[in-house]
């Protein structure tokens, strides 16, 4: 015959204690591992512009990023990314550069699509449009969430890539060109994969859709 | 090797990524801001602790300390604040690099100009008596450096009497001093007798330097200096037709 054993009171709490432990890790596991989770999604219908045709939104892997766009200051710089936008070019296309906290970078068409991604060139693809010129003699401020077109270290050699700053750099004024300002969504940017010991990502995050609103 | 191998990786796996904008921007390293809201938007830097450039990182120079920065900053905003914005974009002169004991090659120098990366580099301890002209001698060679084609050696060398030759180089000669002579006769100072480049380059520090009186005095009393600042003169003016000397 066995014998019916009764739990103590304390073991009975060692058993609540370890059921609610449970409950507690798993439920951190999928906080954690959600990094989007506490990140605002904008939704651009919901939104009054003041300039709704130089609206563009990006939407990267944690929502939606609003970009104004400023054709006033770089025409040239304005009309290049607003064809690229509009031709669905950066669709896929990886932030194959991200600096914590500083900045992210994309829009290598040639060697940062997903599906053909080339860590060997990634950064020094073209768009096949060739290059433009360098707008950095209008006042800009570089202040956090700008927009600007990357370039190499030579001024001129503008083309796809472009970068959006995520504190301010006064130094970039008269650098690089500048294309626009991100008006909502500068979290989703800082959610971006980045690597603490390398500015250029391994398997990195992809912007979904990069579209004008109008 | 092996160790070595995993002491540079542990380095670079420990080592977090740290973006240094200005060390992106001209590739020099361990600067600061020092000013960067300029009338004519040059935007100056200081060294925060000595740095090494070039292949062989032959050329150093020194983080200076404070109180000679502030001093010898003011000096140098002023001068270089004769030039305008749209001049220096033709330079291509952007940023000034400030610090102490610059030298290539263990020898001194007062600046490093390089127009690829828009910089100037300047020693702020680089002789006190002619520090000011010394700084619009090293616009020069920026000026020289990004215009090439208009400052033709051979076409300078003719405004010389026949008989004078040039050094090989400007290191390779004892011809230092930096004086202004009384009597000139075809050159400024004894380091104008180094090279053609340096000889442009004293002429056009003089015409910034001296006042017009000065430079009209000398004019009529040198042939040879009066045709190597008629030179400079329609050559800066190439450049840009807004300058004033």
């Amino acid at each position: 015959m066995i014998k019916k054993i009764k739990a103590s009171s304390s073991e009975k709490i060692i058993f609540i204690f370890l059921i609610l432990l449970g409950i507690i890790t798993s439920g951190t596991y999928f906080v954690i591992k959600n990094k989007c989770l506490f990140i605002k999604n904008y939704n651009p219908k919901n939104i009054n512009f003041q300039n709704p045709d130089n609206i563009a939104i990006l939407n990267a892997p944690c929502g939606n990023v609003i970009i104004e766009l400023y054709p006033n200051i770089s025409p040239k710089g304005v009309k290049r990314f607003e064809a690229l936008i509009r031709s669905n070019a950066y669709e896929n296309v990886a932030f194959h550069r991200v600096i914590k906290n500083k900045l992210v970078q994309a829009g290598d068409l040639e060697f940062g699509k997903k599906g053909s991604l080339d860590y060997g060139k990634i950064g020094t693809g073209k768009s096949g449009l060739g290059t433009i010129k360098s707008e950095i003699d209008n006042k800009f401020n570089y202040v956090k969430g700008s927009v600007g077109l990357a370039r190499t270290f030579k001024n001129d050699t503008e083309d796809s890539q472009f970068f959006i700053i995520l504190q301010d750099e006064p130094l970039f004024e008269g650098e690089y060109t500048p294309v626009g300002k991100v008006l909502y969504g500068l979290e989703v940017l800082k959610k971006i994969k980045h690597q603490r010991h390398s500015e250029y990502i391994l398997r990195p995050d992809f912007i979904n859709s990069f579209k004008m609103l109008n | 090797m092996i160790l070595l191998r995993a002491v540079l990786l542990t380095f670079i796996f420990i080592y977090p990524v740290k973006a240094n904008t200005i060390y992106n921007l001209i590739k020099i390293p361990n600067l600061e801001v020092y000013k960067i809201n300029t009338q004519n938007k040059l935007k100056y830097f200081y060294a925060t602790s000595s740095f090494r450039l070039g292949v062989q990182k032959n050329i150093v120079c020194l983080n200076p300390n404070k109180k000679d920065l502030d001093t010898k900053y003011n000096t140098i905003y002023k001068n270089l604040n004769k030039y305008s914005y749209n001049f220096l974009k033709k330079i291509n002169l952007k940023y000034i690099v400030l610090c102490e004991n610059l030298s290539i090659s263990g020898i001194n120098t007062a600046g490093i100009p390089d127009n690829i990366i828009k910089t100037l580099i300047l020693d702020i301890k680089f002789n006190k008596d002619y520090f000011e002209r010394v700084i619009h001698h090293e616009v020069f060679h920026v000026i020289n450096d990004q215009h090439k084609e208009l400052f033709n050696e051979s076409e300078w060398i003719k405004f010389n009497a026949s008989n004078f030759k040039y050094s090989e180089c400007s290191t390779c000669t004892e011809k230092l001093g930096l004086n202004t002579y009384n009597k000139t006769k075809g050159f400024f100072t004894e380091y104008s007798k180094s090279t053609a480049s340096e000889d442009m380059a004293e002429v056009y520090s003089h015409l910034i330097f001296l006042n017009t009186e000065k430079i009209n005095q000398i004019r009529k009393s040198d042939i040879i200096l009066n045709k190597k600042i008629s030179y400079i003169e329609n050559k800066i003016k190439k450049i840009d037709n807004y300058f004033t000397f």
